[in-house]
């Protein structure tokens, strides 16, 4: 057998296990081991537009114990956390180009779900964290 | 840049169709060109996905907006190709079965209508995404729970027209549908059911009105557009339990099967059961080059290193109980008393009461994580699912899953199967991943799905549910009276739209029908 990710083991375990999270709907700042109700709710009820819709169109596979989080973080160095709203090296024209024409296994987003406003508020939002 | 034409209409026609549907929804909603086209190509087609290429999107935002399209669309002989979100993934996404359709996104019309806590239903339009339904739910904390699919990125709606599931007692998602606004292929407008009559106080009550239920005749089909639709929701229970059940051995399945169907059968379990192998847990959480990086299938024991890795058995069952306490209670000392011995381990269930955090519970929750398994392979990755029905029956079960795991080793492809109980019948879903970029692996899905649909028309099984690159080949596979069923759908299909503009070939319904016969390509200034 080759390697094993340790946290895909801990994953599993974490899919089953209890949270001590409660009314966790639209919260924006998960725990480490965010429940799948927070990924399924980041940012819904934020008063920041950018983060509002990156929780509407972004957080379910990018928050928490998520598919986006995890392929990011075979591709990431430890240096950039795999939940893209913690990264701080995304620029808005580099988050604007990869949803609009995918990279590897995310799909690409056409102009009706996210229309061209809407990606700007997500690109910058995402951006923010960044020099 | 390239431009597509739908069918033999000419450039100059389909522009001034353009222009008519631009008129219809607005500038902004109707894109025709090369960037957002690829936008909409399916994102796990089997290699570039160009063959399933539309021409142009539509998005209305209301069902006057659908019908004034679809008039349009009868004026100039367009057909369309209606998605809820266009999330179908595993299904050929957005994207139309015949080459060159308009597809007529529907997902601008994402309004929940309502919902009725009391009588625990809601009336939706199709744009409503699961993760939606979800948030409403939560926020106006709302003690209703919804059913959801593996993947939860599309809508509930479409969904639950495709013939959907979840793992919830609910996850029969069609079951869930009671009443539906559609829009015809001539722009006439019918609700169903008790939706009917005017002013209807009982349209998500009661399934099927007066005369015959034309409900069914909406799902898997092309003849009309659901623009609204009532879909019932679990009331939350007192009291829930899940378990997760491994069992050590390949031929465990004979046995398992058997009691799990009784249980469902029985109702003891209200939800289908997923019984998957170990590749269908492990393509969730790693790779495959974490576990393997030869030539061929998989094998057997690697299978083994990655079930003791991961706790696995050759077959996992995910099983949650709901209701109130008593019944609950009794159901989890059934279930021990039934596994306990044959397994030689004590079941450790875990419990959720009302009230305490609902992540403890069996609640279904959307996600996404399902699509993890695209990447097993590596590169960009996409899978495609055949998943016959089948009598819940063990010994079968057992020696179709031995006889599909073989050839799945002939033709070098790691075996990937589970199969959902259902009270009376199975799926066997044979889940083929592959890598879209890699033209050999991609014909050898091609070669497996042929031979799987082959394998099991001989034994009598039939799929349930249809990708859009193989609609025509499972709809062949329907084959009683020189083929009837298809007959019977032509007719209905040339009597109601006549200019085949709805979605022609879908589910093998009036392929080659109408005007059409190919899409052509030309050159834009």
């Amino acid at each position: 057998m080759k390697r094993f990710p340790l946290a895909a083991a801990a994953l599993l375990l974490a899919l089953s296990a209890c949270s001590a999270d409660k009314g966790t709907a639209g919260k924006a700042a998960p725990a480490q081991d965010a429940s799948p109700i927070v990924t399924a709710t980041f940012g819904r009820a934020s008063g920041d537009a950018g983060e509002r819709l990156f929780g509407e169109k972004c957080a379910f596979c990018h928050v928490g114990k998520s598919t986006g989080a995890m392929m990011l973080r075979r591709r990431l160095d430890e240096s950039q956390p795999a939940e893209l709203h913690k990264r701080t090296d995304l620029s808005a024209d580099y988050v604007k180009q990869v949803v609009r024409v995918g990279m590897n296994n995310m799909p690409y987003f056409n102009r009706v779900e996210l229309p061209d406003d809407q990606l700007d508020a997500i690109a910058a939002y995402l951006a923010r964290n960044s020099k | 840049m390239t431009t597509l034409y739908p069918r033999k209409l000419s450039g100059g026609a389909f522009e001034q169709s353009l222009k008519d549907f631009r008129s219809i929804v607005g500038d902004q909603w109707v894109l025709s060109g090369e960037e957002d086209r690829a936008t909409y190509i399916d994102p796990y087609a089997l290699g570039d996905g160009a063959d399933h290429d539309c021409s142009a999107i539509i998005a209305p935002a209301s069902t006057e907006e659908v019908q004034a399209v679809v008039r349009a669309a009868n004026r100039h002989k367009v057909p369309l190709w209606p998605v809820g979100r266009g999330k179908n993934l595993g299904y050929g996404g957005a994207s139309p079965a015949e080459k060159g359709d308009v597809i007529l996104d529907l997902s601008r019309m994402n309004r929940i209508l309502e919902v009725d806590e009391h009588h625990a239903h809601c009336l939706l339009e199709p744009g409503v995404g699961f993760f939606d339904l979800y948030y409403h739910l939560q926020e106006k904390k709302i003690p209703l729970w919804m059913s959801v699919p593996g993947n939860s990125w599309g809508s509930v709606i479409g969904n639950a027209l495709d013939r959907g599931l979840g793992y919830t007692p609910y996850g029969d998602h069609c079951e869930q549908i009671c009443g539906m606004e559609v829009v015809l292929p001539d722009g006439d407008i019918v609700r169903t059911g008790m939706g009917a009559q005017n002013g209807s106080k009982g349209w998500q009550h009661y399934k099927y009105g007066y005369g015959p239920g034309w409900d069914q005749m909406f799902f898997q089909s092309n003849f009309g557009i659901v623009t609204k639709a009532g879909l019932w929701l679990q009331p939350e229970p007192e009291m829930t339990a899940r378990i997760e059940l491994a069992f050590p051995r390949f031929d465990d399945a004979a046995w398992a099967i058997d009691i799990l169907a009784d249980l469902r059968r029985r109702d003891v379990i209200q939800h289908n059961i997923v019984f998957g192998s170990p590749v269908r847990a492990a393509s969730t959480m790693s790779q495959r080059a974490d576990w393997y990086e030869g030539e061929g299938a998989i094998p057997d024991s690697v299978s083994e290193e990655m079930m003791k890795k991961l706790g696995l058995g050759w077959w996992n069952a995910k099983i949650n109980l709901y209701g109130h306490e008593g019944i609950v209670t009794a159901q989890v000392a059934l279930i021990r008393k039934l596994f306990e011995p044959r397994l030689g381990r004590r079941l450790d269930f875990q419990f959720w009461r009302k009230g305490e955090p609902l992540e403890k519970s069996a609640q279904g929750v959307p996600t996404t994580m399902g699509l993890q398994c695209v990447n097993w392979y590596g590169g960009r990755g996409g899978h495609l699912s055949f998943a016959p029905v089948m009598p819940s029956d063990g010994k079968l079960a057992l020696a179709y899953a031995k006889k599909i795991k073989a050839y799945y080793e002939e033709i070098g492809q790691d075996y990937y199967a589970s199969f959902t109980i259902g009270r009376r019948h199975i799926n066997n879903v044979s889940l083929i991943l592959y890598n879209r970029d890699d033209p050999a692996m991609v014909a050898r899905a091609d070669r497996l799905y042929r031979h799987l649909l082959a394998e099991a028309a001989s034994q009598g099984f039939a799929e349930y549910r249809g990708h859009i690159s193989y609609m025509d080949a499972v709809a062949d596979t329907f084959d009683f009276g020189g083929h009837a069923l298809r007959r019977l759908n032509d007719k209905v299909k040339a009597c109601l739209d006549p200019n085949a503009i709805l979605a022609p070939g879908r589910n093998g319904i009036g392929s080659g029908s109408g005007p059409r016969a190919a899409s052509g390509t030309g050159e834009a200034a």
